[in-house]
Formats: C-alpha cells, structure tokens, sequence
C-alpha cells in the first residue's frame, strides 16, 4: 500500500544535537496530522526538512510509494509552507508578492491564478495593500495563499495561529479546513492542543527529536489528548 | 536558460523594487558619499596635493566604505519576516538567487558611483581628458567584482551572530586586487594616459570579477544552506 507522504528514520542533527531523531510516520493522501510537542522538541525542524528547506541527516521521504528527494527542485514543487512568520515582503503590495514567489515557482498563469487565490482567501479588494499595513490575520490569509498559489499536494503549517485574536484564528482556521479537500496531505505543528485535535486525522507527540505516539485522533478527545501530551513530556523515554 | 534568467531578474527586479520604494540603502550610501567628498574637500591643501593626483585613490575607498554600508543589508529584507524560508522553499536554484542579488547590488552600487563622480568632480573641480568608455568599463568590473564578493560574505555574515560587523573584515582582503587595479587605471585616465596604459588592469579587474561571481555563484549554497 503506498501512502500520500511516509517519513522513514528522518534524523537531522546540530553537532552533538539531535533535534530530530527518527522520526517516522505515515499519512494517507488528504489526511492531516498534527504534531504536539513542548518548544525545542524538534517540530519545525522536521517541518523544514519536509519542506526542502533543511537537508536531513539521515532517513528518507516517499510520496505515494516513490522515494522524494526534499531538496530537490521537484519536491519543492509540490510542498507548501505556512510559518508563524509570514515569509513575506512587507514593502510589497500583496499581489506584488504573490507575483514575485509565483515567479520562483515559474508559473506563467499568474494573471489567473493570483486572483483566483486572493478570492478564496477573501482577499479580493486588497492585491493592492502593502503587507505591512495588514493586520496579523490578513498576513497569515496572505502567507495562505501564497503557500497554495503553485498547487502543492503536500502542505505544511508551522504554529499558523500564532499571534492571532480569536476571530482571526477561527477565520484561518475555517481557510485551513478547506484544506482537507482529498488532495492535500498536510502536516500541522501546533502547541495548541485544541485547535490541532480539531482538524487533525491523526495527532503526534513529539518530545526530545522522537514522536513518542502517534495516534488516531477519532480515538481522542481534548482530555485524552492532555493526558498522552503531558505523559509524553513528563516522561519522554 | 531563458527561464534561467527571468529567476535572476525576478530577485534583482524585487530588490529594486524594495529600494526604489525604501530608499533605505540608497540614502544611507549616498549620504555618505556626499559627506566623505566633503570631508576630503576641506581636509586636503590643495596647494601641496592636486586633488587630480589621487582621485582614483579617493574615489574607489569612498565607493568601497560607501558601498560596504548599502551591501551589508543585502539580505535584511529576507530576515524581516522570513521570507528567505520562503525563498529557500521555493525552487529557484540558489546560484540564480546569488546572481539576481548581485545584479540589485549592481545596479544600486552603480547609482551611489555616479554619484561618487559627481560630488568628487564637483568639489575637486576634476577635469578628465581620457576615455569615458574605458573610464566606465574600469568602474564597471571593480564594482562588479566588489558586489559578487561583498553579496557572498553579506549572506555569510546574515547567518553568523556577529552580523554586519563581520563584513569588512572578511572582505577587505579579498579586495586588494580589485583596489588596486581600479586606482592605478582611474588615475591613469584621470591623468590622460593612452587607453593601452590600462589595458592590463582592466584584464585584471575583467578576471576578478569573473572569478568572484563564478566562486561566489558556486559557493553561496554552501552559506546558505541550512
């Protein structure tokens, strides 16, 4: 059986530091799963590495059955990321950035697609707002779309509520929901115990570099969930 | 290749973009160059030195201290927002976002020289009787040769703690070819000698800035690279 994205003994070490020790799982295509994990467990590393962005040490990606290389051109091609940080230009408008990151992607149909985005995030009337006058919210709807202009299969979303009032959370929250559409695998790193169950199919706790569980979230609930976290934290071996 | 060099472009073209709305770096190098022509306005005797003398000398230390201010910012428009994570994420081979970077430098390093050549001429009241065209090729491979360098070390310096700070001291070394084969040949074409005089140095300065931007393209995955 071939999964949409299978991590195998991902590892990636800092020296003597394994930030990431072995981290393995499996997700089917269009699943979600969330990873938990206390800060410095190693969680965006391994979002970074998934990313293309962080060459792993040791271990491998396989997407539907094949073997990917993450650093590659090809790979990037086919992932997006959402950080807590925007990972845009503040000087530019919103359509200039959108313009600039579909660029590296070489995308030709900006004219069509940059629109077409900006109106599934209810950006519409904005392209022409510089970055820096949009509120936390419209940043992250921003850092949305421009993780999803190139079409990525597999998406991966670092601590995306981060700063974010209650009603921008559950705006974001709904635009991350429409994700879950069968065709992208994602992956949500969250210390958010509550907001990452709700959206998750399957939810991992990550404590010292290793997932200690990885678990169906249809079998938890929030309390269930504090009790394998605060286990897991409180006695990661 | 021609997709190649739309990536170059895109990264220089938002650069420039940036600059030209900011004019952070701009400003910053400009109002040095206009400062440093006006210190050594008033601090030179005129009646002991001819300014015509050592204008090449002047000329290629303030572009190159004036320089080092706007080229050690190259990569704190990535910093503000993470927005090299998003670059790095994206497929753009990472020797095109090395030369997109050194083509922005090259043009903003291009306008503070222009500038450099206004203000010492119009304080030194130089006079240049040489070639403009060979003058401009001088001007253009030094500069060339100081951003692929200084576009290199800024990225190296972006990753380390020491920062900025870092600049001067790893790239002035490396600069002594590019100085003095700059000053020697402006200040022959400042003193009217025949083009022939300088074609040495401009062979120089050419395999210089070849060889910086070629190591720099090849190296800067090394720096940039997590």
């Amino acid at each position: 059986m071939s999964f949409g994205l299978e991590a195998v003994g991902l590892v990636r070490s800092f020296g003597g530091l394994r930030a990431v020790d072995g981290v393995s799982f499996q997700l089917q295509r269009g699943q979600l799963l969330t990873v938990f994990g206390p800060n410095g467990a190693g969680k965006t590393t391994l979002l970074r590495m998934l990313g293309g962005v962080m060459r792993p040490t040791s271990g491998h990606v396989r997407v539907a059955g094949a073997p990917a290389d993450v650093v590659s051109r090809e790979w990037r091609h086919r992932v997006g990321i959402v950080s807590h940080q925007s990972l845009l230009y503040s000087q530019l408008t919103i359509a200039e950035n959108l313009l600039f990151y579909g660029r590296l992607f070489g995308l030709t149909d900006l004219k069509t697609r940059i629109p077409e985005r900006l109106a599934s995030m209810g950006l519409s009337d904005r392209e022409r707002t510089p970055v820096r006058e949009l509120s936390r919210g419209l940043k992250q709807r921003v850092a949305l779309a421009r993780a999803l202009l190139h079409d990525p299969e597999v998406v991966l979303l670092d601590e995306p509520y981060t700063g974010l009032d209650p009603h921008a959370s559950a705006v974001l929250r709904e635009q991350l929901a429409s994700l879950k559409d069968g065709r992208r695998t994602v992956v949500l790193v969250t210390h958010n115990l509550k907001q990452g169950l709700e959206l998750s199919d399957l939810v991992a706790v990550q404590v010292q570099g290793r997932f200690t569980s990885v678990t169906d979230s249809l079998s938890l609930n929030l309390a269930g969930l504090e009790a394998l976290y605060h286990a897991a934290v409180e006695n990661p071996a | 290749m021609r997709a190649y060099l739309a990536l170059v472009w895109a990264v220089a073209r938002k650069d420039l973009m940036v600059e030209f709305r900011t004019r952070e770096r701009l400003t910053a190098m400009g109002a040095f160059a206009v400062l440093v022509g006006l210190l050594f306005n008033f601090s030179m005797d005129t009646a002991v030195v001819r300014p015509q003398d050592i204008a090449g000398a002047l000329i290629w230390m303030t572009i190159i201290f004036g320089g080092l201010l706007g080229m050690g910012r190259t990569f704190r428009l990535e910093e503000e927002d993470g927005a090299l994570t998003g670059i790095l994420q994206s497929p753009i081979p990472l020797d095109a976002l090395y030369l997109g970077k050194v083509l922005g430098n090259f043009v903003l390093l291009s306008v503070m020289t222009v500038l450099v050549f206004l203000v010492f001429g119009l304080f030194f009241d130089l006079r240049f009787s040489g070639s403009s065209v060979t003058l401009v090729a001088v001007v253009a491979l030094g500069v060339l040769g100081f951003v692929s360098l200084t576009t290199l070390f800024s990225a190296m310096a972006t990753r380390s703690s020491m920062g900025e700070s870092l600049l001067p001291v790893l790239v002035f070394p490396l600069l002594v070819p590019v100085v003095v084969y700059g000053t020697t040949a402006t200040d022959r074409l400042f003193a009217g000698r025949p083009v022939v005089e300088v074609g040495g140095n401009l062979r120089m300065l050419a395999a210089f800035a070849i060889m910086f931007t070629v190591a720099g393209a090849w190296l800067f995955r090394f720096v940039i690279e997590e």
